[in-house]
């Protein structure tokens, strides 16, 4: 599969907290409509490069480009308004909430009215209102989730499902996945891998972050981070087979 | 639903009624109930829908009243004068000190509420120019509606209870509104919140700006009510008993709140009656309130409600 433009372009970043280097020049892209993974022992910097790329964490070296725009200090709900969502590796769902409100907080971004007009209850806040429940209940019902459940009654596939649906329901253009498989069971990975499949169909770019090689088999590229560097890229097949890889990652 | 709608027109009967059945002393009672309410809202709903604790409304209420205190008594102006000013400037103060103050979660940012407060309450012990110190205002005039004067505890009963019924309807549609879940997204997870989009400090300035906009209207209340101002309707122990407000009543409901501020004003008037003690009292039946009543008093009429519907099924 051929992609002609990256939405996603990370050139030589690197990261230090305090004196210790976490990332060291650290390039690669995410082409638009493409499945890229990043694979990794823990602690080789996986998430704090996720967390910089969202905006938690604030850029020190190197650049990075989104959809043809430098990211710099844009917040991370700009970034999420532009497109650019994300999982996280310990759900952080609404816990006392239902699940179809956590979906529709996710749609809350795409909607105009402000508080006077929710405080007065005008026609246009209830039509958007409804709109987001609308649009919250069919990506529930296409996840397979129950809307009407309390979220905290979830197990932990549900949760990093409704964490997806959550993100989906805002037509995002990017979807980052931060170790999406941690603690699903063999059904629940199973629906997870083809819910990815899904989506990456529909065009959604994805970023997955894992050091699952079950899951990773779905990327098209997946690139090795070893101690904040990347020290192999390629199709999976090829990352197997690679001496280095099996010796840092694999340990044989 | 028909049942619901009967027990609402017969809550309106006796609500219209009570100021032709109470003793003026119990109407007096009820209208400070109204008043507490207005403000209690704003605390509640930083409260329940934000996990925010706000320990500093007793300086919104104090502008609010100073607002109609001046306006009204030193510069003569008309008494809707002093509810707009104190409101914009409980607004403004608001913006100014939420904005950097709401990036603060927990206990400092409860810290932060009671400075409010504490600053609040110094001030107006010191410009003395403008709030009369400790002397206070007098002779606030009246409220009056096109002419109709509401100088008397029944009147003003049927004004503070329309203005707290039509607060509460406010608040209740932003708790439902997409405000109202942008508000439980970020209470449960700040970091959830902000990435899917929301600027969660921005909402949270706003519904700190709506908080004080209703402790300014309660004090604006207060002050044509009891005609007079002074700095101890303000303190610090004021702030406090606005928070007891939503904890005591609950935050699960709106009505939480009117049991609230019908407990903190008939409560200790009624253990007053016993004698010296009451204060010793009135602090037991708070513990037991929060201690026995984790879901307020509003939980337990919910659970009451509860049981007798099933008692009633099954007879």
């Amino acid at each position: 599969m051929t992609h002609d433009r990256d939405i996603l372009v990370l050139d030589q970043v690197g990261h230090r907290f305090g004196g210790f280097t976490v990332l060291r020049s650290v390039t690669f892209s995410v082409p638009e409509g493409g499945i890229v993974g990043l694979i990794g022992p823990n602690g080789s910097g996986k998430t704090t490069l996720f967390n910089i790329i969202s905006g938690y964490l604030a850029l020190q070296a190197g650049s990075i480009t989104y959809g043809g725009r430098a990211l710099t200090t844009q917040s991370v709900q700009d970034r999420s308004r532009a497109g650019m969502v994300r999982t996280f590796q310990t759900p952080k769902i609404f816990e006392r909430m239902t699940v179809l409100e956590n979906i529709m907080v996710g749609a809350c971004k795409i909607t105009r009215t402000g508080i006077l007009q929710d405080l007065v209850r005008s026609p246009h806040a209830q039509s958007e209102l409804r709109q987001i429940r609308m649009l919250a209940e069919r990506v529930g019902e296409e996840l397979g989730l129950e809307g009407n459940l309390p979220a905290a009654t979830l197990t932990a596939g549900q949760r990093r499902i409704l964490e997806i649906a959550r993100v989906l329901v805002a037509q995002p253009r990017l979807l980052m996945l931060d170790e999406p498989s941690a603690g699903l069971n063999h059904e629940e990975m199973r629906q997870l891998i083809a819910t990815i499949e899904r989506l990456n169909d529909a065009g959604l770019a994805i970023l997955l972050v894992s050091h699952d090689m079950v899951l990773m088999a779905v990327a098209e590229t997946v690139h090795v981070l070893n101690f904040g560097e990347i020290i192999a890229r390629g199709n999976m097949a090829a990352i197997q087979q690679n001496a280095g890889v099996r010796e840092v990652y694999l340990g044989i | 639903m028909r049942a619901r709608l009967l027990v609402g027109l017969l809550g309106i009967v006796l609500w219209a009624l009570l100021p032709h059945i109470l003793s003026r002393y119990m109407i007096d009672l009820l209208v400070f109930t109204a008043i507490y309410t207005i403000a209690g809202i704003g605390v509640g709903l930083l409260l329940g829908q934000c996990g925010i604790v706000n320990l500093g409304q007793a300086t919104f209420y104090g502008i609010g009243a100073y607002s109609c205190a001046y306006l009204t008594v030193e510069l003569g102006y008309p008494n809707v004068a002093g509810f707009i000013v104190g409101a914009l400037i409980s607004m403004t103060i608001a913006l100014v000190v939420g904005w950097p103050v709401l990036r603060l979660t927990g206990y400092f940012l409860a810290l932060a509420t009671l400075a409010l407060s504490i600053i609040g309450s110094s001030l107006f012990y010191e410009w003395d120019w403008l709030t009369g110190g400790e002397l206070g205002i007098g002779g606030i005039p009246k409220l009056d509606i096109f002419g109709f004067k509401l100088d008397t505890p029944g009147r003003y009963y049927y004004l503070a209870w329309s203005i707290a019924f039509i607060c509460m309807l406010l608040v209740g549609n932003l708790i439902a509104s997409r405000t109202g879940l942008m508000l439980r997204a970020m209470r449960d997870s700040s970091e959830a919140a902000a990435s899917l989009g929301i600027d969660m400090q921005w909402l949270r300035t706003r519904v700190f700006m709506l908080s004080a906009l209703l402790g300014s209207v309660a004090g604006s209340l207060f002050a044509h009510y009891v005609s007079f101002t002074s700095v101890q309707s303000f303190t610090v122990d004021k702030s406090i008993g606005f928070l007891l407000i939503p904890v005591l009543g609950g935050v699960r409901s709106l009505w939480g709140v009117v049991l609230g501020a019908l407990f903190v004003t008939v409560m200790p008037e009624l253990l007053s009656r016993i004698g010296d003690i009451h204060q010793i009292l009135f602090g037991l039946a708070l513990v037991a309130v929060v201690v026995l009543l984790p879901e307020g008093l509003v939980g337990l009429l919910a659970t009451a409600g509860r049981k007798l519907g099933w008692s009633r099924v099954r007879a």
